[in-house]
Order: C-alpha cells, then structure tokens, then sequence
C-alpha cells in the first residue's frame, strides 16, 4: 500500500476548541462540582513548623453544628503513608518508611510529630464548608514546640534540628554527575576562574486554581471515584490504590475534571486525595474539600530552593574548560512524590547548558527542613541550571573583558556534533545553537545597545542587556532511562483511536491537561494524520475509566509523548483501512492509496471510497476477509529511544530607574526550539506565560519563611506574582529543529521558555551596573536590592 | 436574613447570613458557579462580576451591600450563549489557556470596552488588569484580545458608515 501525504494541519494555528466553553464560564473545575448529599471537608494544619503532639481535644469539634466527622491519624491506623516514587538516581538515599520497603514521603495526617507549618493534623466533616471550616477551629491541639531547621545547608550540619529518625542529618542523599578529577584538574589550571555564590529562591507555583478534590464511595458497588485536580489521574490512581489505601486497583476510579493551570503542582499525592475517599465510605456519602490560598501556600508543593556555589574556568581568551556546581537543595519536611529527582538529576545533568564545557561536576546535598515539601515548577531543575550557568558566563566574560554575546558564541556546541554527549548525563538529540542565538541577537538589537544605553541616561535610567541560552530536557520518557534516574514507574503515553461508523473519530490519550489545550491539539494531530476534518475529532482524557494508561501531563511532555502515540495509532488505523481496501478494491494491498482521507485502487480515485464509507463498511464487515477484524479501534503505547531537547537563546533590555532602584523590563526578544510546532497559537501562548513566569521568579517572588519556619509570604498580598502592566510584549522568535527521537519530530514547549528569563534579566540587571563594581544580585532583584547597589549600602550585591 | 438582587436581568431574593459574600451567594446559593474563588483576601480577581455595570470583586462585597442592585456575572454576559465581540476577540487571541482566570477578566474587561466607542492604549489596558491574576498566559493574548475587540468596533463602525453613505 502507498501512504501519500496527507494534508498538512499540522502547523497551522487553528483556533482553540477549548476557549468558547471558557470564555463562557462553563468549564467544571473540582470546585464547581456539587454531588447529591455531598457533605465538606477542612484540613487543621500545624501551627507549628516542628512540634511533638502530645494530645488532640477534638470535643468541643465534633459537638459543633452540622459537624458529621472529626477525624485525627488515630483513625486511619490502617492506612499506609503516602509513597516517594522518583530518588536521586544511582547514590544511597534516606526516606521515611513505607510498609513495601519502598521510599515513604508521609502519613496522611501526622499524629506524633508535625514538621512544618501546614502539616495536617486532623480533619472535620460537616455539611456545609462553613460548618466544616468552623469546627477546624475548635480542634485544640497540644503542642511541644520543637527546634526548627528551615535551610537545606544547615539542615545537614551536625547538630540540626532532626526531622525523621530515617534520615540521618536530614540528608535525603549526597548526589553526584560529571567527571569530578578531570573538573577539579581543569580549574587548578584555568588561566581564569570565576565564582559564584548563588541563592535561586523558593518560589510558590501559585496556579490560579487552588487544589481540592471529592470522593465517592458507591456503596452498592465497593467503587470509589477520586475528583481532583490532577496532572496525572492514571498515576494517582495506582498509587492511591495500590500503595496507600490497598484496595484493588480495579475498585478506584479517578477524573480529572478542568484544571485551572498546575505549573508542576498538581502531578502529586496529597492527603486529601486518600481522606476524602476514606471519609466518604465511612459517612456514606460524597465528601468535597477544597483549599484556599492560604492553604495552598503551605501545603501545595513549592520550586526551586537551592544554594549554590558555582565555579567556571576558563582561558584568557574566551575558552570555558570547566563547570563545578555545589548544591544544597531543599526538600521541605517530606519527600514529594517526585521532589527528590527534580531536585537533583533535572538540575545537575543540565548546567552546561548549550555550551561545549570540556569537563563538569555537580554534586548536590538533598535535604530535608521544617518547609513545605518541593516539587517541581514550571522549568524546574533545568532554569536553577540556567541560571548559574548564564550568570557565570556573564562574570567570565566581564573578568577577561570580552563581550558576553562573543563568549557564549565561542563556546556553543557545534552544529556538527549532534548527537552529543554532555558527560553529565545527558545526550542531546539534535541542535543549531549557532542559528538560533544569532537570530535571538539580531532580533534583539544586541549590536546597537551602546546609543541605547547613552539615551536611557539622559533620562536618569540605567538601561542592560542580558543573554540567556539554556537546553531544557523534555519528553520523559524513555522508562528505562528514567528507571536508572531512580524513578519508580514507566513514563511512556499512550493513544487509542476509535472510528465510529460515521466517520467520526474518537482519540483517546493517557495524558490530562490543566489548561494547554489538548483538545484541539490531540483533534488536530489525529485530522492531520487522517486526513481528515478536525471538527469530527472527539477527544477524551483525564478519566481513568475511559482512557488507556498514561501518565499524565509534566515536564512539557504531552505534545512529544502523546503526539506520537496518535500519530503511530493513526499509522495503524490507515494500515488497516488499505488492507480492507485491497479486499474490496480485488487489488493487492501495495496498489491502494490513501491519501487525504480517501482510499483508493492506485489510478482510480474515482472509484475510491471516503474515510467515512470505510469506517461504515469495517463496522458492518461483510465480505470481508477473516484475517481483518471487524471496525477500527488501535491503541499504541509510545516510549521515545531517548528524551528530546528543546533549546533558546533569550535577550532581555531593562531600565533602572537611578532614584527608585526599580527594574523594568522594557525589551525581550526569545527565540526558542521546540522542534516541529503543531499549533503555534498555543505554544505562542506558552512561551508568552512562561517568560512571565520565570520574570517573576527573577523581580518579585520569593516564598519568605522566618526562623520559626513560619511562612510569612502565604497569601496574595504578601507574594508578588506579575501583573499585567509588570511586563511588555515580548518578541518572540523560533527556530525548528526536529527531534529524531519521535515521529513528528517534536520536541517539549510548554515549560522551555521559563528556563532562561531569571539570568537574563540578571545578566541585565549586572550590565545596567557594571560601572558600579556590581557583580551579582540575589533573586528576587526588588527596588530596594537595586537601590543599595547603587547607593553603595551593604546588604544585597556582592 | 432576605435580600432582593438583580442577577442577569431577572429578580432573585436571596435568603443570606448577614455575613455572607456575595461569590458564596452567588456559587452557592444560586449555583452561578462561573464566579471564580482563587483566593482568600481579594487579590486574584478571579470572582469578578458587575455591580450595577461596575466591576467588582465579589469576595470582597457583602451579599447584603449589593441589596437593590443588578449583579452580572459571566452566565450574563451577552445575548444568550452567543459570544460577545469581546469574548470573541479573546478567543480569536487565544486569551485564556486554563480558563479559571477568564469569567473574572471578562466581567472586568466588559467594563473597559463597554463604552462602543472605547479605545483604551496598550498601558491603560494593562493597568485596568491589575486586579485580574493570570499565570497562564503572561496576559499578552488578553491585551491583544482587547485591542482586537476595539479594532473590530471601529472596522465595524467604518463599514457601517461607508454603507451609510452608499
């Protein structure tokens, strides 16, 4: 049979089927659900960021109006503690227990010790949230206040408050990558050396949907239905099932209805998932919980938190010839069900960035504090890698007194070398670095930055310019691979396609956005390869009744991941649409055509048949061969040979103001790549929200706790997140180099671009004052950083 | 305690504590749950809705203070379920991504452009959303989607009067 090529859809920026249900107000999210007789949820959460619990009054609670359940750890004796699934790979690791001998992360309420401020305590159910909320507040717990820990580097000094008996020092583990001999070799005989003491901040992910969730337990059936806000339904409902409650697997159901935005947060275990399902069997009857943003705050996993101290050597003139990163990366009080492999392997593998560094090392010490567990967020690991990186390659360039832009160009990896290895760990698929970060300059401007500087100071403004490039690993993944980074699961996607006797299609995939635009994406890649109407394109995720396994949306990975697994499905769904053509064409199989959705005997079209009438004639089946089963429903499991990586070279302008210290950011050009784009009005939008996001982590965020581990940063007034009028347009440029590692070619978007926006509005921030002496400022650069550093006043620039 | 509202053009007596908010009245009372709650102390703008024609948030107005007046919210917004030219323009822009956001920018941008006439710059648009929190789309598609709405007007209008003089 010949496969001709079908249309090309793919490409194309179509509009986006989800936004009229938006627009309108209509989508469902966990908050909008109400079930008949559903009865609420509240969470009591320590006061305390680390405390012995010496006793619980929970009376006066439960005599409260429409009070149905007090609950505290007592009650769920029986139910096993919340699992880690990804350990720092390849080193010896320490977690609280779990009964599989598995790594724990914690119980699903803490009964003798709480350790951090949020941690739950107790739970009520009432009838109304309100009742529910009120009774929380009557529970009196009787606190033996504990000495408290909230920094990874001290966390592991001899001496520190102890979080868990497992875990010696609190170190979770001491992990490594690089060749740490020849590193140490090539600085001892660097011309220069240049180093940095960094602190990339902890950041709140802060989606605009606070978290929540309802079970129902059918008691006629034994079925439970978990409603949450989750990145990944299939995954939460193994864990749930199989390693937490211990029912069947086959007795746990769990929906994603909408979910508003996630940003890394929402792809973890949470113990309202296992009690709301508990409670429900218990009192018969639907239980919701949703949290607020407080609650969130100090509860929902946060990102970044990491120390550093990061070197870069190099010659004289311009040659880098080694990396050396220490880390100390904080955990919080558990280990997240991912925390620790994002805190290690998707930071350390990626520090040297585009750059063709003859030796590297980075060791990293997780540890646990008296702090809101970490997980990942939106660029994880990979921007904290950017970041030292980038501001390093800055500082070398200023040291030997060469332009920032000649230094990067001369040490990018060749285009020649794909694909190529990094020696940290990574391989890097495919790459023209050279091509994408001089079209990112010459959109920028960057060669006619000196006027631009001489005009902004006439008007008392200090104008910079910062580069930032970064690679960003995306497209987990390859299983295997991922197995000996010490995740504890497959990581592949999966797609069913069904044909229904119309014609219409519907695409079925394992993964389950939170508000990247599936349905259009998933409706456009199967109509591209079907040749087909997008229109007549159903797709279905997000519900582990109705699709295959998969695992969820992360890491950018569900375009590149699920993408494939509805392109190799569709492959097979025209392998057999030509096989029964051939039978009723009476022609061999090799001279039927399909092409643009019709499929025909090779020179007569005319008497071809439409996707639909072949979709109709397999239902029906008759006089058919028996070696052809009857209708059309593929499935296809795709795991990648390898990851793929996306790369971009970004150029910030900003403005200081000589009086306020305030930084704006008046230009930014990024141009990245993401591969082949299927519908660039979505990865636009992306990038767009991504680079707002990585320009707040760099002016205004910062999860703030005091020394009694008091988060003091929890609501929305106290964290900064960027508004509208706090960025300009951005330029926004792409070059196209596909991945080979998946059959369209695509590699990750969703998240690439918040990679490298921090370094280079830093790198800016350090140009605007360079004349100063000033050779860094911490994240977040706030007005008053800017203002000490201009006015000489110790306490924020080094 | 009783209080008699407007919502979306037709009366609704509403039985509230007297410290009820009016997105609890709204969300929960009267199942209008296209008003978001995204956060505690009036910061997302996620609960957007009209007061009268004039935006506000509704976690932080007491049910009791909106009594006699005409509250809409995004089940309200234009004629039916048919799109109004600014709900069109964003989702030309692609101006919403996971959508929770979206009611409460709708009803505050409706304000902006409710004037036919309006033609509000780049930095007016971007301050009137200060009050509107996105993490999703950096707001660029909304502030596009804005300027889009108006340019749409004014083709309109031309058109309208090129016709006029044929």
């Amino acid at each position: 049979m010949t496969i001709a090529e079908t249309t090309s859809l793919l490409g194309q920026p179509i509009d986006i089927r989800e936004d009229e249900q938006l627009l309108r107000g209509e989508a469902t999210y966990v908050a909008d659900l109400r079930l008949p007789g559903m009865a609420h949820m509240a969470i009591l959460g320590s006061e305390h960021a680390h405390a012995r619990i010496n006793g619980i009054d929970t009376s006066a609670a439960a005599a409260m109006p429409g009070v149905l359940k007090v609950a505290t750890a007592a009650d769920f004796a029986g139910v096993m503690p919340l699992p880690c699934i990804w350990i720092p790979g390849g080193v010896e690791s320490h977690f609280p227990p779990h009964p599989y001998g598995l790594p724990g992360s914690r119980p699903v309420l803490s009964g003798d010790v709480v350790r951090h401020v949020g941690d739950p305590i107790a739970v009520v159910v009432a009838e109304t949230p309100k009742q529910a909320a009120a009774a929380v507040k009557a529970i009196v717990v009787d606190y033996e206040p504990l000495p408290v820990v909230t920094r990874a580097d001290r966390a592991i000094e001899d001496g520190a408050p102890q979080l868990h008996e497992a875990v010696p020092n609190n170190l979770n583990a001491y992990w490594t990558c690089g060749d740490k001999e020849r590193t140490d070799r090539n600085l001892a005989e660097a011309e220069v050396v240049v180093e940095l003491d960094l602190v990339n901040q902890r950041t709140i992910n802060s989606p605009m949907e606070p978290r929540g969730a309802v079970g129902h337990y059918d008691q006629a059936t034994g079925d439970y239905t978990l409603y949450a806000s989750t990145q990944g339904p299939h995954n939460h409902r193994f864990l749930l099932a199989a390693l937490v409650l211990g029912i069947p697997f086959n007795k746990l159901r769990v929906v994603a209805p909408t979910v508003g935005g996630s940003f890394g947060t929402k792809g973890y275990l949470y113990p309202d998932m296992p009690l709301v399902l508990l409670l429900s069997k218990e009192l018969n009857r639907p239980v919701k919980w949703v949290d607020t943003r407080t609650g969130l705050m100090n509860s929902t996993v946060q990102g970044r938190d990491h120390r550093q101290h990061v070197v870069l050597g190099g010659t004289r003139d311009g040659r880098i010839t080694a990396v050396r990163c220490t880390s100390y990366a904080n955990l919080g009080a558990y280990p997240s069900t991912i925390g620790p492999g994002v805190a290690t392997a998707l930071m350390g593998r990626s520090i040297t960035g585009m750059y063709d560094v003859d030796a590297a090392f980075c060791e990293v010490y997780a540890a646990f504090t008296n702090t809101v567990s970490l997980g990942a967020q939106r660029g994880s690991g990979r921007a904290e890698a950017a970041f030292l990186m980038e501001r390093l390659v800055d500082k070398y360039a200023t040291e030997i007194g060469v332009d920032p832009a000649a230094v990067r160009r001369q040490n990018l990896v060749p285009a020649t070398k794909f694909p190529y290895d990094n020696g940290l760990g990574w391989t890097y698929d495919s790459g023209n670095y050279q091509e994408n970060f001089e079209k990112a300059l010459e959109m920028a401007g960057y060669a006619d930055m000196a006027g631009r500087k001489a005009e902004a100071r006439g008007r008392g403004k200090r104008l910079g310019v910062g580069i930032a490039t970064y690679v960003a690993i995306c497209g987990v993944g390859p299983s295997t691979r991922m197995s000996q980074e010490g995740m504890l699961g497959g990581t592949w996607e999966s797609c069913n396609i069904r044909v229904h006797p119309t014609g219409e299609v519907a695409v079925t995939v394992g993964s389950a956005s939170t508000g990247q635009s599936h349905e259009t994406i998933f409706a456009q890649v199967a109509a591209d390869q079907l040749g087909i109407d997008p229109a007549t394109v159903r797709v279905y995720e997000a519900d582990t009744l109705k699709a295959p396994y998969g695992q969820g949306t992360y890491g950018s990975r569900s375009y590149s991941m699920a993408g494939p697994a509805i392109a190799l499905t569709a492959q097979k769904i025209k392998d057999k649409m030509c096989r029964a053509g051939a039978a009723m064409f009476k022609v061999p199989e090799d001279k039927v055509v399909y092409a643009n959705g019709k499929i025909f005997a090779e020179g007569d079209e005319e008497n071809g048949k439409t996707f639909a009438e072949m979709a109709m004639a397999m239902w029906y089946h008759w006089y058919l061969p028996q070696d052809i089963e009857p209708a059309l429903d593929e499935t296809t499991h795709f795991d990648p040979p390898d990851f793929n990586y996306p790369f971009g070279t970004h150029v910030a302008v900003v403005e200081i103001d000589e009086l306020t210290g305030e930084t704006e950011v008046v230009a930014y050009t990024a141009v990245d790549d993401a591969g082949n784009i299927g519908n660039p009005k979505i990865v636009e939008g992306q990038i767009e929200g991504s680079i707002t996001h990585g320009l707040g982590q760099v002016l205004m965020e910062a999860a703030e706790y005091d020394d009694e581990g008091h988060l003091i940063t929890s609501d929305l007034r106290t964290y900064a997140l960027p508004r509208a009028a706090d960025v300009p347009f951005f330029q926004l440029g792409k070059t196209v180099t596909p991945t080979p590692h998946n059959p369209l070619g695509a590699k990750g978007a969703g998240e690439i671009a918040t990679v490298p926006p921090a370094a280079a509005v830093a790198n800016a921030v350090v140009d605007a004052l360079s004349d100063l002496g000033v050779q860094h400022i911490d994240m977040p650069i706030t007005p008053e950083k800017v203002w000490r550093a201009l006015n000489g006043t110790s306490g924020a620039a080094q | 305690m009783k209080i008699s509202l407007q919502v979306n053009g037709a009366p609704a007596d509403v039985e509230a504590e007297p410290n009820e908010l009016l997105v609890e009245t709204l969300r929960d009372g009267l199942g209008l749950t296209g008003t978001k709650v995204g956060c505690d102390t009036g910061q997302c703008g996620t609960c957007v809705v009209q007061l009268d024609g004039k935006s506000v948030k509704s976690c932080l107005l007491l049910t009791a203070q909106a009594e006699g007046s005409e509250v809409t919210t995004i089940e309200g917004v234009g004629e039916g379920r048919e799109l109004t030219d600014l709900q069109e323009a964003l989702r030309a822009e692609h101006g919403t991504q996971c959508g929770f956001c979206t009611p409460g920018m709708v009803m505050s941008l409706s304000e902006l452009v409710a004037d036919e006439n309006a033609a509000p710059s780049e930095p007016e648009i971007r301050e009137w959303l200060t009050g509107n929190l996105c993490r999703c789309t950096g707001y660029h598609s909304v502030v596009r989607g804005v300027q889009r709405a108006c340019a749409m007007r004014t083709a309109d209008t031309a058109a309208a009067a090129t016709a006029a003089k044929e």
